[in-house]
């Protein structure tokens, strides 16, 4: 995040080289090292997730903490496109991205013009409400069960159809998002948006002073993020087979946030990456072991919240810095 | 008329209800108040007293001899009030172990504290999981406040009278307790200018730290008291904290009264509303939050507060 102004940012760089080809082949080695495909279907969704939440929270120091609302309503916007009007992945894909985003556009009306815990406050309330809606608007959403008859479908892909049944197909075709959600927000970032966004976390007075539309812009990264979520719950529908509300409660929004942290989404564009990947690995590992893994996963937030704040992306920062100094010296 | 004679019962348990939830708010108000923390394992402090108290009423001292049988031959009531003793001492030193894991936030962001009592309060509701079992527990009371009476052709719970008079109490008690003696000048001066504060000669470290634990105690007490009324499951958490939150919010960050008459207006909004639409009662509180945040950016009887920033 902290790159300078005189230096071109390139398009593609070796970190993101590394993550696509690790995660690219991962149906081939996943199940070898006693992991599964679904697994990384899981891992590439929420890693989606938490990079469009992260434009919020690590960009533009915006503490949303009820960002399930949107993954949700991405989520169910997928379902009802799917079984009410058309029978396509890619636009009801475009529907989850869609509804994320007029959701998120219709909060941001509210909150755009406050900062800091009234924020937080407020993306709070409006998450319960989604969450509540979708709890009772039985007709449309199906109550506390969801949506249920929700298929996987196939994918037209002009030349061929491929079906989603398959775990590794799935997986295959979230992969190919996340590959471009990564190159758009990569860009998105290094651009005179996302400038403007850090100075905006940075100082927002000052930012306004400057010339920008503070209120606008913030409108703006909230919706696009709540667009992103969207796209991940349109994914995680079709994965899943259903939509159903547990995604909108408190403590899937705080899931998101403590990946987005516990990676170090405040220092480093790759800290959700490696937060939702630790996330997972965390639970199946320690699921394995003890039933209770929730305890020992929000034991280890803590510790980081009070030894590293930056996350592990600030450690590992620290440590090249660290070698670095050295080798000079 | 007919209206208004209809409406009146629901105005009263809407009133009692709004007490609770202002017992609810109590200590998170205190916290947020003095050290401008959202203390989001409040719930799970809630919850977690709640448990003790449920232990010290009915404990298994199978193995214990001679002092089990005797703890057993006290009379209900006496055990509650046990209970209602102690099981805010044991929370309220759990907060100040909180406290102390807490410290090394403060000067930083308002959104780092905010997070590790979110993972707090995530820990403590797993433990609780471990300890008591994820089953909906019952928390006994004595028969002195159990049943219900009818009134009007309405049945009322005694219970919830017991409850809301026990609120209004602890709230006076609380009140006096800030404007009327010299530890609560402290601590509202604490809030106001931490730095003067300890400019004059106030340790602030230990003050932190017993307002913490006086705020975890107070949010046991009411957990105590409340869950007769809400049941007792691990989750419980979730269900106290986020009212709460909301009811701090709508009187304004910092305000005394503002807490007590955001908990009354939320429990009158709940009660009207579950007389009408029963389905939507909990959600109305958040529509009602959204409506008087949108008007009065502070909440009702707000002040300015370095949270904002």
């Amino acid at each position: 995040m902290s790159t300078s102004f005189a230096k071109k940012t390139p398009f593609i760089t070796r970190p993101m080289i590394v993550l696509f080809l690790a995660l690219g082949t991962f149906p081939l080695w996943g199940t070898s090292v006693g992991l599964y495909d679904y697994l990384g279907v899981e891992i590439v969704i929420w890693i989606i997730y938490a990079l469009g939440f992260n434009l919020l929270l690590g960009y533009t120091g915006l503490p949303s903490f009820g960002h399930g609302a949107f993954f949700g309503v991405g989520a169910y916007s997928y379902g009802l496109f799917q079984l009410n009007v058309f029978e396509s992945v890619w636009l009801a894909v475009a529907a989850g991205v869609v509804g994320g985003a007029v959701v998120a556009g219709l909060v941001a009306c509210f909150i755009s013009h406050r900062r800091g815990i009234y924020y937080a406050l407020m993306t709070i309330a409006f998450g319960q409400v989604c969450w509540f809606v979708s709890m009772k608007w039985h007709t449309v959403t199906g109550g506390e069960d969801g949506l249920l008859n929700v298929h996987r479908g196939t994918l037209n892909l002009l030349v061929t159809d491929a079906s989603l049944k398959d775990n590794a197909d799935l997986f295959y075709f979230a992969f190919a998002v996340l590959v471009a959600v990564v190159l758009i927000l990569w860009r998105l970032v290094h651009s005179p948006y996302g400038k403007a966004l850090q100075a905006i976390r940075m100082n927002q007075m000052r930012a306004g002073f400057v010339g920008y539309n503070v209120w606008l812009i913030k409108w703006s990264v909230f919706t696009l993020s709540g667009a992103i979520a969207g796209l991940a719950g349109g994914l995680f529908a079709i994965a899943q087979e259903s939509a159903y509300p547990d995604v909108m409660s408190l403590h899937a929004s705080g899931f998101v946030v403590m990946m987005t942290l516990i990676g170090g989404g405040f220092v480093s564009f790759w800290g959700p990456v490696i937060g939702a990947i630790v996330f997972f690995v965390a639970r199946d590992f320690l699921g394995s072991i003890t039933e209770t893994w929730l305890l020992w996963y929000g034991l280890m937030f803590m510790g980081v919240i009070i030894f590293k704040p930056e996350g592990i992306a600030g450690a590992f920062q620290d440590f090249v810095a660290k070698r670095r100094a050295r080798v000079e010296n | 008329m007919d209206i208004i004679l209809n409406l009146l019962p629901h105005l009263l348990n809407g009133l009692a209800l709004g007490l609770l939830f202002a017992l609810i708010a109590l200590g998170f108000m205190l916290i947020v108040g003095v050290m401008e923390l959202i203390n989001l394992a409040h719930g799970s402090l809630f919850a977690l007293g709640a448990y003790v108290a449920m232990t010290i009423i009915d404990p298994n001292l199978s193995g214990y001899g001679a002092f089990g049988e005797w703890y057993m031959g006290l009379s209900l009531t006496l055990r509650y009030i046990i209970a209602l003793a102690f099981a805010p001492v044991i929370v309220a030193f759990v907060g100040m172990g909180l406290e102390i894991c807490m410290r090394r936030t403060y000067g930083k962001k308002a959104e780092y504290g905010l997070l590790l009592t979110y993972g707090a309060a995530l820990v403590l509701e797993e433990t609780i999981r471990i300890t008591w079992g994820s089953a909906e527990q019952v928390l006994q009371i004595p028969d002195a406040i159990s049943g219900a009476f009818i009134a009007g052709g309405m049945i009322y719970s005694n219970y919830r009278f017991f409850a809301a008079g026990f609120g209004l109490v602890l709230i006076l008690v609380v009140w006096l307790f800030l404007e009327k003696t010299p530890y609560g000048s402290i601590i509202k001066a604490g809030a106001h200018d931490s730095e003067m504060v300890r400019a004059l000669g106030v340790n602030l470290t230990r003050l932190r730290l017993l307002v913490f634990g006086l705020g975890a105690g107070l949010s046991a007490i009411a957990g105590v008291v409340l869950t007769p009324i809400w049941g007792l499951r691990p989750h419980v958490g979730v269900d106290v904290v986020i009212p709460a939150f909301l009811i701090i919010v709508l009187g304004g960050i910092g305000s005394f009264w503002g807490a007590v008459i955001g908990g009354i207006l939320v429990g009158l909004t709940v009660g009207i509303v579950g007389a009408l639409a029963p389905e939507w009662s909990l959600m109305s509180m958040y529509i009602l939050l959204i409506i008087v945040i949108t008007f009065r950016t502070r909440g009702l009887l707000g002040k300015k507060s370095a949270l904002e920033n």
